[in-house]
């Protein structure tokens, strides 16, 4: 009976231990979620205030998305730099992993600064290409026009606006898919390798029979992460682009941004961004069931 | 013999190229640092000269401006945003490792969601309902709404630093007639230092960079840092000597807590999914 006191007294500790936590997350996360679903079903406009709280045509917005060629735009504009930031990044980061990958005291004290894109500050990562993107002040359009060429201001071009875009992501976000695949390739027993070599395996052999099956739990992981921040890609565009020209650059979070704090169109927003809400949830459980996180004694 | 010559050759060629490549990486970044210490004239000057004299009549300019201000909301803001989910995150995430109960799993996607949500999901709500509760424009208002990411951060950061610790450190304490607060306080805390600091400078951190939810919920007096050095671009003409004073003044903490936290990034940065 004693050690059931024990057992209680225990559990009673934990239970307030958790309950604060349990408490506050649910308040500014959860009640503020379900605020946004309900806005999501009135015309809510900050010029009109009778249009709050009017449920009268609740799926209204939903309605209305399918037919909002900017919004369809802005899907497949978020398609494409998904797409390619994602694919960039994974595939420099895993070869730079794979050359950083060495035992040794040098390279080791080198892979810090590779990280330095990573930690800045979005905003400064913006800043940062802005100035390389602005010609006046660019050291890159000095040194191509040096070399004969005349690069237009990749920004303000509409065929090079969302490139210049993905290559400043890509920069940024590369060191992360990099951290992850050395940390695996950290991970990869010494048998394999070995094992590999006795059977005579070129290195390039190596790398897509040995290291890339071994890795491919990590590179898929790492994707997800990245594919989910990549829908919400703000500061570069708000910064380098603001959208444009026209809405070559104008992903979903920036139009839903612009719905509701340029036009002031909140349901609609709401809507919208309760459609990008439900695009996380769906691929933050891929990636739990994928890791098996959350399990005792992973 | 011959073969060994050939690896350090080898070895040779991959340092060299890690080298060039660090730099090629670097080389935007310390643009923009050496551009804060050029006069306005000099930044426009092409070919850019190598040698010149360092001016810091960016930085007096920046500090004897509205954006000291921002500077200090930015510091006040994230530190208090570190310390309340720290306070309330750290125990939770003890209970979650160490208590059998259901709970646990179900928590981890709520958790995952909070930190990954597009920032646009929760600044509507709050920018609705901070209307009414007067937090516009707040430290308060920003403290708050920087907890949906940050306590989030604590739970999935401290659980697997938790697990790692024997569970027999506890129990023997509880043999010796402790309660399990006291384990926790007394045996599980001290052990758990490091990863302690590792969490506190990352939620700094987060809160520190975040440029979205300051620049809805902010107007004048809470405004941080990294929306002040947007709203000088945007107002003030392209003064670009200032403007890099002004991001290397953003960046400049970040960069120092960070590498004292390496280890930790990617670890803090996935929620434990890969254990770097």
């Amino acid at each position: 009976m004693a050690r059931g006191g024990a057992t209680r007294a225990r559990d009673r500790f934990y239970a307030l231990c958790v309950a604060p936590s349990l408490a506050v997350l649910a308040v500014i996360t959860l009640a503020p979620a379900i605020y946004l679903l309900v806005t999501s079903f009135t015309p809510l406009d900050l010029t009109r205030p009778e249009t709050a709280w009017n449920f009268a045509r609740p799926f209204e917005n939903y309605r209305q998305m399918p037919a909002d060629s900017r919004l369809m735009n802005s899907l497949w504009v978020q398609a494409k730099l998904s797409f390619w930031t994602v694919t960039l990044q994974l595939l420099i980061g895993f070869g730079f992993a794979l050359l950083l990958n060495m035992r040794s005291r040098f390279l080791e004290a080198l892979r810090t600064v590779f990280l330095i894109p990573m930690v800045l500050p979005p905003i400064v990562v913006a800043i940062i290409w802005k100035v390389l993107y602005t010609p006046d002040i660019s050291p890159l359009h000095w040194g191509t026009t040096l070399l004969g060429f005349t690069v237009p201001a990749l920004i303000t071009h509409p065929d090079w606006a969302l490139t210049a875009i993905i290559i400043a992501d890509t920069w940024q976000w590369f060191p992360f898919t990099m951290l992850m695949t050395l940390a695996a390739l950290q991970m990869m027993p010494q048998e394999m390798v070995d094992a590999a070599k006795v059977d005579g395996a070129s290195a390039w052999q190596m790398t897509w029979h040995v290291t890339l099956p071994f890795l491919k739990g990590v590179l898929l992981v790492a994707g997800l992460f990245r594919l989910i921040d990549s829908i919400k890609a703000f500061p570069l565009i708000f910064i380098l682009t603001e959208g444009g020209p026209g809405s070559v650059t104008e992903v979903t979070n920036y139009y839903s941004f612009l719905q509701a704090f340029n036009f002031s169109f909140l349901g609609y927003s709401s809507a919208i961004t309760v459609v990008m809400l439900a695009a996380t949830v769906l691929m933050s459980w891929a990636i739990i069931r994928l890791v098996g996180w959350g399990q005792h004694g992973d | 013999m011959a073969t060994n010559t050939a690896l350090a050759r080898e070895r040779r060629f991959i340092q060299i190229l890690a080298v060039v490549l660090a730099a090629l990486v670097m080389a935007p970044f310390l643009w923009l640092l050496q551009m804060s210490f050029k006069t306005n004239a000099q930044v426009f000057q092409f070919p850019p000269p190598l040698i010149f004299t360092p001016t810091l009549e960016n930085y007096e300019a920046l500090w004897t401006s509205g954006f000291r201000q921002s500077f200090v909301n930015s510091l006040v803001v994230a530190g208090a945003a570190t310390i309340a989910p720290m306070l309330l995150g750290v125990p939770a995430a003890y209970a979650l490792s160490r208590w059998q109960a259901r709970i646990a799993g179900t928590f981890s996607l709520w958790i995952l969601v909070s930190r990954m949500a597009p920032p646009i999901a929760f600044t509507i709500p709050y920018f609705l309902a901070y209307r009414h509760l007067e937090l516009l424009d707040t430290r308060t208002g920003l403290v708050i709404i920087y907890m949906t990411f940050n306590l989030s951060l604590v739970i999935w950061m401290m659980r697997p630093f938790f697990d790692q610790l024997p569970r027999a450190l506890e129990e023997a304490a509880w043999i010796d007639g402790a309660t399990t607060a006291q384990g926790f306080f007394r045996i599980i805390l001290p052990l758990s230092a490091p990863g302690l600091a590792a969490t506190a400078i990352l939620c700094f951190l987060f809160a520190w960079n975040d440029f979205f939810f300051a620049l809805i919920l902010t107007r004048t007096e809470a405004m941080t840092a990294p929306v002040a050095v947007v709203n000088f671009m945007n107002y003030e003409g392209w003064e670009w000597g200032r403007i890099a004073a002004g991001g290397t003044m953003v960046m400049l903490p970040v960069l120092l807590f960070s590498l004292l936290v390496r280890k930790y990034l990617v670890h803090g940065l996935t929620g434990g999914a890969v254990k770097g």
